[in-house]
């Protein structure tokens, strides 16, 4: 599925702080293609994911995903779509604390009406692709940043989302797994053929996407 | 259902440390309950266990009517005329005695027509007789205290001796086992002045009230009339109790601590799951990012509650009910199953309730703030 954006405007704030944080933006993510949004700190990269993730509704424009148009949908139904089409990989807090990897897996999977022991064998084999078999029954606060990162992209990828939202994934890693995760998501897409939008700093991470959309002045211009 | 659970597990430690609270608050109300209610049975069993509608006093008294009011014959028999009614004289007096053996006991002496339907009649030995008028049957306390069938009872300093002819169930007022005699060996007691030779001829006919049982359709008015006629103050059994020593304070001290343990029990109920929410705030975001909706959210967090407050609230009513057999006969403690039942149902409730303060943070926890956006 290729999810279009079509106009996006988005204000935030309300009265005197009002800001434009998207103006008129239009682009096109396609599927199996690792996309990274560039640009400078307040230029919208992630008012850009959550309105693609269908965590905030623009004030104007279409948010096509498919056939389906995101920012139509009442809350129930983005809510529905987030936990069933989208996967998430957050720069940080990504992790219930308390919950063993395998566990978060299995959260994931609860809300989205699956049961455990259907999900459990799968669950297992995503975070073996993901390089953690060997920490299955580890908590958050016993893993490093970059498998924390690991289990997330494996819990997003649990419900096999049509769009993968990466928002900073090597913010909070060192350089040598900065590197390894980049690959690994990169990989993923290919693999898993999802819409991949990452909004990165890092110019790794820029080298491994297969397109960039630099965001400038509130808006997408495309550079590759 | 299965992430509220794996969070209790995770979070285990705290939800155990609350669960503690909530079993502490249970197991108190549960104590405290028990205390009210043995306290009322020392109170008013007695009363209680009279098959009377009503009580009617003198009129005039408005507290301890029991010992201030007395009714005389005349105006018993006035009430046996009205029609339906079924009339007999009560007396009440609170007496010490010792009996042959020397057993030194309190008693509430109540006195009944023998027969008549205030006769207890007797689980063990023979029932009061009209043609026995020194027969005396005790409660099961005094029984307990030592006083046995066949033991002469000593009414202490007026002399009046009184043959101890049965025994019946635990019943007791103002704190002092209950005794059934005569209402004439009843008059001799409670009129009798020390050191005194009275002949039991010479002494009023009176008593402290009269149990009444009225037909269904003797409504207010005409109840109202009655009191008129006979100068009397009737009222329901029920609030006969009020009459008993003590009793009136005993209920509002108990029901204050009572009440004060509601009003608690929601509160630190629903500050621990206020600061829980609070510190949980990323993961419910992240949760609402992730698609959870805010009523599988709002269900989660019902979940949670209820599982840490009905095995707490089940723990402290296990806890009562082993602080009321450890206590045993010692104190005036009593928590039937029904009370218990009750008052652990309120003690769920109002923690449940205390929970729901949390529920609306929970609901508008905005998924945004887990992007960079709005960090």
């Amino acid at each position: 599925m290729t999810l279009r954006l079509h106009d996006i405007t988005v204000t935030l704030g309300r009265g005197d702080s009002r800001t434009t944080a998207l103006r008129a933006l239009t682009a096109t993510f396609r599927p199996g293609v690792l996309t990274a949004l560039v640009g400078p700190s307040g230029s919208g990269k992630s008012t850009l994911l959550a309105v693609a993730g269908a965590l905030l509704r623009p004030d104007e424009g279409q948010v096509l995903l498919g056939d389906t148009d995101l920012a139509a949908l009442t809350d129930r139904e983005r809510a529905r779509a987030r936990r069933t089409r989208i996967g998430y990989m957050f720069q940080s807090g990504n992790l219930i604390t308390g919950l063993t990897a395998e566990e978060q897996l299995l959260a994931a999977a609860s809300l989205a009406d699956r049961t455990p022991r259907a999900v459990r064998a799968r669950a297992r084999d995503l975070l073996a692709d993901v390089g953690l078999a060997h920490r299955l029954r580890h908590r958050p606060d016993q893993l490093s940043g970059g498998e924390r990162q690991r289990v997330a992209l494996a819990r997003a990828l649990l419900t096999e989302p049509e769009l993968l939202l990466v928002d900073e994934p090597t913010a909070a890693v060192d350089r040598t797994r900065a590197d390894d995760l980049t690959a690994l998501v990169a990989r993923t897409t290919h693999q898993h053929g999802c819409v991949t939008v990452v909004a990165t700093h890092d110019p790794v991470v820029v080298g491994a996407a297969d397109s960039t959309i630099d965001m400038r002045d509130h808006t997408a211009a495309p550079t590759a | 259902m299965f992430l509220a659970l794996l969070e209790l597990k995770a979070a285990r430690g705290r939800f155990l440390l609350m669960g503690s609270v909530v079993v502490l608050v249970a197991a108190l109300v549960g104590i405290v309950s028990g205390f009210t209610t043995g306290l009322g049975d020392d109170t008013v069993s007695a009363l209680r266990a009279l098959p009377a509608t009503h009580i009617a006093f003198a009129a005039g008294s408005d507290s301890d009517q029991f010992a201030r009011g007395l009714i005389d014959e005349r105006t018993v028999d006035g009430w046996r005329r009205e029609a339906g009614v079924t009339a007999t004289p009560l007396g009440v007096a609170l007496t010490r005695g010792t009996t042959d053996r020397h057993v030194e006991v309190d008693l509430a002496a109540f006195g009944v027509e023998p027969g008549a339907f205030t006769d207890p009649g007797a689980d063990e030995g023979k029932p009061l007789a009209a043609n026995a008028p020194q027969g005396i049957v005790v409660s099961r306390q005094l029984v307990g205290d030592g006083v046995r069938i066949g033991d002469t009872l000593a009414v202490d300093r007026l002399g009046i001796r009184l043959k101890v002819v049965g025994t019946t169930g635990r019943s007791s007022y103002g704190h002092v086992p209950a005794a059934y005699v005569t209402a004439d060996a009843w008059r001799r007691i409670r009129f009798t002045t020390p050191g005194t030779d009275t002949r039991p001829d010479d002494l009023p006919r009176q008593y402290s009230a009269m149990a009444l049982k009225l037909p269904a359709g003797f409504d207010g008015k005409t109840l109202a009339g009655a009191d008129r006629r006979h100068h009397t103050a009737t009222v329901p059994l029920r609030d006969a109790f009020a009459a008993a020593p003590g009793y009136k304070g005993e209920r509002l001290t108990m029901t204050s601590i009572q009440t004060f343990l509601f009003l608690i029990a929601p509160l630190v109920v629903g500050a621990f799951f206020a600061v829980w929410t609070v510190q949980r705030t990323p993961e419910l975001a992240l949760l609402r990012a992730m698609g959870a909706s805010r009523r599988r959210l709002l269900g989660h967090t019902l979940a949670q509650a209820a599982v840490v407050v009905l095995a707490g609230t089940a723990v402290g009513a296990a806890l009562a009910s082993a602080v009321g057999l450890f206590v045993g006969e010692q104190v005036p403690f009593s928590l039937p199953a029904a009370t218990l039942a009750t008052t652990m149902a309120a003690v769920a409730l109002v923690g449940l309730a205390g929970s729901a303060f949390t529920l609306r943070r929970v609901t508008t926890v905005d998924p945004m703030i887990m992007l960079g956006a709005a960090r």
